[in-house]
């Protein structure tokens, strides 16, 4: 252990978690201006979190342990995850953090826990929601793989935190096929993330839901604890799209001023991304169900290509 | 009696005494409808014979002391499709209070029958379905609100269910139930939905209303037709125009009313201006239910200008409060009217683009295409109406089979689509927004003028204002092209005062579509066909 890497474990989630929830208000922003609407603040969100931390949590009779324990388990997680995403500075490398299997494996326990959580509280639509996750998440999870592994390829490491330092000191990505990866990316952010056209956050209708079927038992603190989890997972996966597209101004040594800027930066990086994907969400319905694998398969496919040009060029 | 009658209708009682035996007794004939008193045997040759030229049974309800009986009195309302008289076969039930069933022959009978059950307490022998419909298990047993004998007031609730209500059964291997409601997430209605599904497919479908029964039929009982009126457009808030019409239409029909011209072109008007946002709604609900929202958001502003305009014109945003039996309350000005085509104009205008832009996603149009067919062998069994039935290959509407009031002299353009699927029912739906804005153009530029409420009438249409007018008594039937559908209003007045009032939705006939739409799509496509069907919860449970 060394003082960067403190330094990098205090400020990374500290930054991650305290911004994290603003882009999900920008993106709400985004879509009620599509429409023609005002939409609710930006800081709604942050309210709503305050709001749901101070009411107490409602369980149904029939759950178990696994409904309590699992908003405290994803969050934590998170938290984890949140350590190999480099988002303000990138330190020197610590043990096996940053690694990209752990990273997955992190995701895939977030994953397996909201899907038991969803279960658990014996109601009809988290059972649903947790059945849909799982048959998508078959297909997803092997893209994620694949896109994770073109990433290694290109940028000759295990560990994102290599990967982006190798990356960060230019203003466009190092390679021309990292832009291919990132296509595959911003797929993987839209799926996990459950946005439109593969989830509906916006809607009301159970029937229709993946990710919010799962969480809709959830209450109090238990719900704060989720939904902030949700929008940690966004924020670390728009970085990791970030820092492979947009590398520009993320510092790699410890400096009071450039670790300033390279937050700033990042912040305006993610708004714009934010951007991008409101109005991606507002562009598109509601894909079928059993369609969408075919969405995911352009993940692969981006991905898959750039394995193929890396090897052969 | 003075009976008239015209062409079609003396056609449809030759058909009638063709089919049975004997003199049937002629009760009542109006321009384009016709009671007839079967005996038992009469009608039970009469039914088979109807169903194989084609009729619908279009509405079957029980009135008690009807004229000079004591029991109670059924009354089965055909029509064929295309053909404006109705034929009404009044039927007694007799002191054991047990009929046999028509469910087997019109299955739109079912839930008419197990209405008159929960209501009147009859029994159908060799009814199918025999579970109660509209007071569900928490009314206590032997409580029939629609009798006579009983008056309005609190009752008693029964301590717990006196009996279960048994869902469909639908056993196999992976094969599981969703129930869903009634209470839903969002500004919703109540209504439960039990869905039976393999994985996503949907096996089958039953759905349970009638969570919030306001006894409308009783409250009626003993008012004046003016005040009925607001009882007629709380049937429904977005059929408020065409339910106070149709009861208007019905009362003025018993008490030879010449509604004056300019009264029913206004009238027209508001009903057109009142499919245009009724149908708007369900256009956004349609994209918004499969997350599309920057295609509803303007078709939510446009209904929201044309409650506006409705406010300008009337006063009221669901256009209340200005049908009265004989006319219309007040008058609308004309420097009012004048501003109405300009805002068509610019209404269209902005309709058409928010037409393209829903026309121009692919992935909208896979969301509705093929999803939620409703064949068009269900149409006449089930007596769907309304743009169901016009999406579905069937170009029923009142307006055009049976015009009234304004219609007589301005049609509205048909639009009929084949494919009976959510895209076919999203077409049809703007297009007769299109059609409606065209007709209320027409209307608005030929627009007479003069009195708009029938002072000169036979019957003192003044007095229909009062409590106590000089007691006209008679029954009669209108039929109205609401936003949804047909609805069907039959109005027994008894010296003046309202004996019975029947309001028969289209939703009511329309909901039962729902079971057969979803059979093989998927759990996630549920609320858009749902909602290309757009039922009224209120309009089915008076």
């Amino acid at each position: 252990m060394n003082t960067s890497f403190l330094l990098f474990a205090l400020l990374n989630p500290l930054f991650a978690l305290l911004a994290a929830p603003l882009y999900m208000a920008l993106i709400r922003k985004v879509k009620a201006y599509a429409q023609g609407r005002r939409g609710p603040s930006l800081f709604q969100v942050y309210y709503d979190l305050r709001k749901l931390l101070q009411k107490e949590a409602v369980y149904s009779p029939t759950s178990s342990w696994i409904m309590r324990f699992t908003p405290y388990l994803n969050l934590s997680t998170l938290l984890v995850c949140s350590l190999f995403v480099p988002l303000v500075f990138v330190p020197e490398p610590a043990g096996g953090i940053g690694n990209i299997i752990v990273f997955l494996y992190l995701l895939a326990l977030e994953r397996f826990f909201t899907a038991l959580g969803g279960l658990d509280a014996g109601s009809a639509f988290g059972g649903m929601g947790s059945s849909r996750s799982m048959s998508l998440a078959a297909v997803i999870e092997p893209t994620m793989v694949v896109a994770f592994a073109a990433l290694a390829f290109v940028l000759k490491s295990l560990n994102l935190h290599q990967m982006f330092a190798l990356n960060a000191g230019t203003i466009l990505p190092i390679s021309p096929t990292l832009v291919l990866v990132s296509i595959s990316l911003f797929i993987i952010l839209i799926v996990e993330t459950g946005r439109l056209p593969v989830d509906n956050p916006a809607t009301h209708l159970e029937l229709t839901m993946i990710n919010e079927a799962m969480i809709l038992e959830q209450t109090g603190t238990n719900l704060a604890l989720l939904e902030l989890a949700h929008a940690l997972k966004q924020f670390l996966l728009m970085g990791i799209l970030i820092n492979t597209i947009l590398p520009v101004g993320l510092s790699t040594e410890i400096d009071a001023g450039k670790i300033a800027v390279s937050a700033f930066l990042f912040l305006l990086k993610a708004g714009l991304l934010a951007i991008i994907i409101g109005l991606f969400e507002s562009a598109l319905a509601k894909m079928r169900l059993f369609r969408l694998p075919a969405f995911y398969v352009m993940a692969f496919f981006f991905s898959a290509l750039t394995i193929l040009i890396e090897v052969f060029a | 009696m003075d009976i008239k009658m015209n062409k079609d209708t003396m056609e449809l009682l030759s058909i009638i005494s063709g089919i049975v035996e004997g003199e049937p007794e002629l009760l009542n004939a109006r321009e384009n409808e016709i009671y007839l008193r079967l005996s038992e045997t009469g009608f039970e040759d009469a039914t088979p014979a109807l169903a194989e030229r084609k009729f619908s049974l279009i509405g079957l309800f029980c009135a008690e002391a009807f004229e000079k009986k004591s029991g109670f009195t059924l009354f089965y309302v055909f029509k064929q499709a295309g053909r404006a008289p109705v034929l009404v076969l009044v039927r007694e039930a007799g002191k054991e209070k047990k009929v046999t069933s028509v469910a087997g022959t019109f299955p739109s009978a079912s839930w008419f029958e197990r209405e008159i059950r929960d209501g009147f307490g009859l029994e159908f022998a060799g009814a199918l379905d025999t579970r109660r419909l509209f007071l569900h298990e928490c009314y206590p047993e032997g409580f029939h609100p629609l009798q006579k004998a009983f008056k309005n007031g609190p009752i008693r609730w029964a301590e717990a269910p006196s009996t279960e209500y048994r869902f469909r059964q639908v056993k196999g291997e992976g094969v599981y139930q969703i129930p869903v409601g009634p209470v839903h997430a969002g500004i919703i209605e109540p209504g439960h939905f039990r869905f039976s599904v393999i994985g996503e497919p949907i096996f089958s479908l039953e759905i349970r209303l009638f969570y919030k029964h306001r006894g409308i039929e009783k409250l009626a009982e003993g008012k004046s037709p003016s005040k009925c009126v607001a009882l007629a457009e709380a049937v429904s808030g977005d059929e408020s125009m065409a339910n106070a019409t149709g009861f208007c239409m019905a009362v003025e029909q018993v008490c030879g009313i010449n509604v004056p011209e300019r009264a029913e072109s206004l009238r027209a008007i508001m009903l057109e201006l009142e499919r245009i946002y009724s149908l708007l709604g369900d256009l956004a609900g349609m994209a918004v239910d499969v997350g599309f929202a920057l295609v509803a958001s303007p078709f939510f502003i446009l209904r929201e200008e044309v409650f506006r305009q409705n406010e300008k014109l009337t006063g009221s945003r669901f256009l209340r409060g200005i049908n009265t039996p004989g006319g219309l309350k007040k008058d609308i000005p004309d420097s009012l009217l004048k501003g109405l085509p300009a805002f068509l104009k610019k209404f269209s205008r902005a309709f058409e683009s928010a037409f393209d832009r829903a026309m121009s996603s692919s992935s909208l149009i896979d969301r509705f295409a093929t999803t939620g067919i409703i064949k068009k062998e269900l149409v006449s069994p089930l007596n769907l109406t309304g743009p169901i039935a016009r999406a579905s290959g069937c170009p029923a509407d009142t307006r055009l089979d049976r015009p009234y009031g304004a219609y007589k002299e301005f049609a509205p353009e048909p639009s009929v689509r084949k494919r009976g699927d959510v895209f076919s029912r999203f077409e049809v739906k703007t297009n007769e927004i299109r059609a409606s804005v065209n007709l209320i153009l027409r209307l608005a530029e030929k627009l007479p003028q003069g009195p708009i409420f029938a002072e000169s009438t036979g019957y003192a249409g003044q007095n229909l204002r009062e409590a106590n007018n000089p007691g006209a008594t008679g029954y009669s039937l209108a039929l109205v092209e609401a936003p949804r559908g047909q609805n069907l209003h039959w109005v027994y007045l008894k010296n003046g005062l309202v004996d019975r009032y029947k309001v028969r939705t289209a939703s009511f006939c329309n909901w039962q579509a729902i079971e057969h739409a979803v059979l093989g799509n998927i759990v996630p496509d549920f609320p858009v066909i749902n909602k290309s069907l757009n039922l009224s919860y209120a309009g089915t449970d008076l």
